[in-house]
């Protein structure tokens, strides 16, 4: 009986002081959304529900050339552009760009940042300069490069490959080498940050791992496969994943250098949105063209994260 | 300018100011602005220019010479109406889309803005500009013998009107014609071409890239109003129609043709480069000295006889656009002109007339051409009798042999207002079109092929 009522009494005390914290844990988090919901409610403005209301758009008909025809039209939008060459050909362009520039980066970064690593001397100039490209804007970079370094007969590159024997090029002429400079201007401004992510990671690694490997005569491609390889692997993969967000959503240097041409051969998905929407002013078959490319940096994305898990 | 004021006030004491207000030029403007003597030919005007005065209204330039001067001016505007005018300045590639979304809105934050003449049919079909007709016709707000609307360019004002009314004022406007380097074409014999055979004879004979001289350029780079601002002209000029028994019809054997007669030239005897060019590139070009003739705008002329840049002043001359196969020449024309926004209350409206009106007018087109104080030329007023005006000749030819004959033939004589399709899909027309003419000139697909495409999708563009 004692015990009970000690423990009656016990809970009774505690019962009081616990319905206290409660309440005291509930102000404190009702204070806290309170401090949130102005971020919270900007949020949702800016980002949710401008994207929502893309979603809505892309059901419409709405041709600023022809208001006469817009109306509501359900998945029709969806249906013409799957029977649009000009979405497929963007689409593969897209990727083609995504691809080929993600893994340029990543490459050439961690081929840098492997040189640097061994750097005795001057390897904080280098970084600083490295970094260079990164923090220009993209459109001025497609200036720089369209003027001043891809132009035939007046432009730096053409220069060099005349006197390399290459003869003059139409760098941005002609389909094949245009989409070769766009890549090329890409991976030019953006390796920096591959390489500074991965030196960063490679600065990390433990030595004795590969002090141990030494010891057991592992050769320094062996090491680099055995040791460097997958210890780098989280950091690679996020390289890639925030790399391929960036590029298939790219748009101020290529719309600068080459405006998606010649013809479409530089055509990326995001261009061909835009130009939809804002040059030919057809707002609604532009939106589904941006959901389409949502969809696709979605299912993509979802893909590496899902590569990044597992092991 | 500060740095002058000193020496300004002792001038004024002294009586010599003339000739230092000259080298002050917007300043002295502003100075000058409310006196009654520089109102005076405004005031000549039978309208009460002060009737909606307290009004405010935002104009949309493109950051131009042409609007500078008329900025600078934009005081005696006020001292005369009442009216503040506020300017924002926005890049040519910008406005159209700017008001556009304006438009659209009805927020009316533009009054009126520097306009494209082929979005007027866009702007008519959605009822977002006023017809100016009614602005004209009301006794109130315009006195027709003071405005004198037929002084205006017939070229421009027809490119700016749809069914016979009128939406956007003409401000100031260009024309293509051919420039070409004297000193070449003399020594070679050569006179510039009267038809499109002789202007790729003439390329030819100069095209001598070895020496860094191309024959001939014309703007490669794609958009509505860049490489299509040319084809359009060499297409109606092989006899094309770009409404073949009511239907858009862009490809055939006529567009087959001019295309064909276009890539051929730029493959050939322009710099490689010129396929990704718009006209500031071969005015830049020309005026290094690397290109022998090219057809284009004539307000180009100010860039090649840029003191500062240019290396070929006091060689150049101009021409006509050569005669196509048809017999005809099709100049393409164009001009910045101002339409009245319809989501503005009345008084408002009113006022932005008024604005329109002052800045169209003689007397303010010669105040921000050769009467004005600044360095600056302007090579596109809209009125013919400016063109007419001697010291306005006289300020014209000193950019080069036969400048403002070529200029007055080419807006007078050579001019077909149809000449790209003026119907409200263009926007979406001109980059397709723009597109499949780029695709042909880098050899993505072959001419027929490129046309045949364009056509393909500008169909259902048209049916609606």
């Amino acid at each position: 009986m004692a015990t009970t009522a000690v423990t009656s009494a016990g809970i009774a005390s505690e019962a009081p002081r616990s319905d206290f914290g409660h309440v005291l844990a509930q102000r404190e988090r009702r204070f806290a959304a309170a401090l949130l919901a102005p971020a919270f409610l900007a949020l949702l403005a800016t980002t949710t529900f401008p994207l929502l209301f893309l979603v809505y758009t892309s059901a419409f008909r709405m041709d600023l050339a022809m208001p006469f025809t817009n109306g509501f039209v359900g998945f029709e939008n969806y249906q013409m552009l799957l029977s649009d060459e000009r979405f497929w050909t963007s689409l593969l362009v897209s990727l083609v760009y995504t691809g080929s520039t993600v893994a340029l980066q990543v490459i050439i970064g961690l081929a840098l940042a492997l040189l640097v690593m061994d750097m005795k001397r001057g390897q904080g100039w280098f970084r600083v300069i490295a970094i260079l490209p990164v923090v220009l804007s993209p459109a001025v970079v497609g200036m720089i490069w369209r003027t001043f370094m891809l132009a035939p007969e007046f432009g730096i590159v053409d220069f060099l490959a005349i006197n390399a024997g290459l003869g003059s090029k139409n760098w941005l002429g002609d389909p094949t080498l245009a989409m070769v400079s766009v890549i090329a201007i890409h991976t030019w401004q953006w390796t920096p940050f591959a390489f500074m992510v991965l030196l960063a990671s490679l600065a990390s690694l433990p030595e004795d791992i590969y002090e141990a490997a030494r010891l057991d005569r592992a050769s320094a491609w062996q090491r680099f496969r055995r040791i460097t390889l997958p210890l780098l692997r989280p950091a690679i993969v996020m390289v890639i994943i925030m790399r391929t967000m960036v590029a298939l959503t790219a748009f101020a240097a290529i719309f600068t250098v080459t405006a998606g041409g010649p013809g479409t051969a530089t055509e990326i998905l995001n261009l061909y949105a835009y130009r939809k929407s804002f040059t030919e002013l057809s707002i609604g078959y532009g939106s589904a063209l941006a959901v389409a490319l949502l969809i696709v940096t979605i299912i993509i994305s979802g893909i590496l994260f899902a590569m990044r898990r597992a092991k | 300018m500060t740095s002058f004021k000193p020496t300004r006030r002792t001038l004024l004491k002294t009586g010599t100011a003339a000739a230092a207000f000259a080298t002050l030029g917007p300043a002295f403007l502003r100075q000058a602005a409310a006196q009654d003597a520089d109102l005076a030919p405004y005031k000549s005007a039978q309208i009460d220019w002060q009737q909606v005065s307290g009004e405010t209204i935002t104009v949309a330039v493109i950051p131009a010479s042409y609007f500078e001067n008329l900025i600078a001016l934009a005081p005696q505007f006020k001292a005369l109406t009442g009216i503040d005018v506020r300017f924002e300045k926005i890049p040519p590639a910008q406005i159209r889309q700017k008001s556009v979304i304006d438009l659209t809105s009805k927020t009316g934050t533009y009054a009126t803005h520097a306009a494209d003449p082929m979005y007027y049919a866009l702007y008519a079909a959605n009822k977002w500009v006023e017809p100016l007709d009614t602005y004209l016709a009301d006794k109130s707000l315009t006195d027709p013998a003071w405005f004198k609307l037929d002084d205006i360019i017939p070229a421009w004002r027809s490119a700016n009107g749809i069914d016979g009314k009128l939406y956007g004022m003409p401000y100031d406007g260009e024309v293509t014609i051919q420039v070409y380097r004297k000193d070449l074409y003399d020594a070679k014999g050569l006179k510039p071409a009267d038809t499109l055979e002789a202007y790729t004879s003439n390329a030819a004979a100069l095209n001598t890239p070895n020496d860094r001289v191309w024959g001939a350029a014309l703007r490669g780079v794609a958009g509505a109003g860049q490489n299509m601002y040319i084809y359009p002209s060499i297409f109606r000029e092989f006899g094309g129609d770009w409404m073949k028994g009511g239907k858009l019809t862009v490809n055939g054997p006529e567009a087959e043709a001019a295309l064909a007669w276009y890539v051929d030239i730029m493959k050939k005897y322009a710099p490689t480069a010129a396929a990704n060019w718009n006209w500031p590139d071969i005015a830049d070009a020309f005026s290094q000295g690397t290109v022998a003739s090219y057809i284009d705008a004539h307000s180009s002329a100010s860039v090649i006889n840029n003191p500062e840049k240019s290396k070929v002043i006091g060689k150049v001359a101009y021409a006509r656009w050569p005669k196509g196969p048809s017999g005809k020449r099709t100049t393409s024309i164009w001009n910045w002109g101002f339409p009245i926004n319809s989501a503005l209350p009345e008084k408002k409206r009113k006022a932005t007339w008024l604005f329109i009106q002052w800045a169209a007018s003689a007397e303010t087109q010669a105040r921000t051409a050769h009467k004005f104080a600044g360095p600056t030329k302007r090579s596109g007023v809209n009125r013919t009798s400016v063109w007419k005006d001697p010291d306005y000749i006289k300020l014209m030819n000193g950019f080069g042999e036969n400048f403002v004959e070529a200029t007055m033939g080419a807006l007078q004589d050579d001019t077909d207002v149809d000449w790209r399709p003026r119907v409200p899909q263009w926007p979406a027309i001109g980059d397709t079109m723009a597109t499949a003419i780029q695709s042909a000139l880098s050899g993505q697909v072959t001419i027929k092929a490129a046309l045949d495409d364009a056509q393909r999708r500008i169909e259902p563009m048209m049916r609606g």
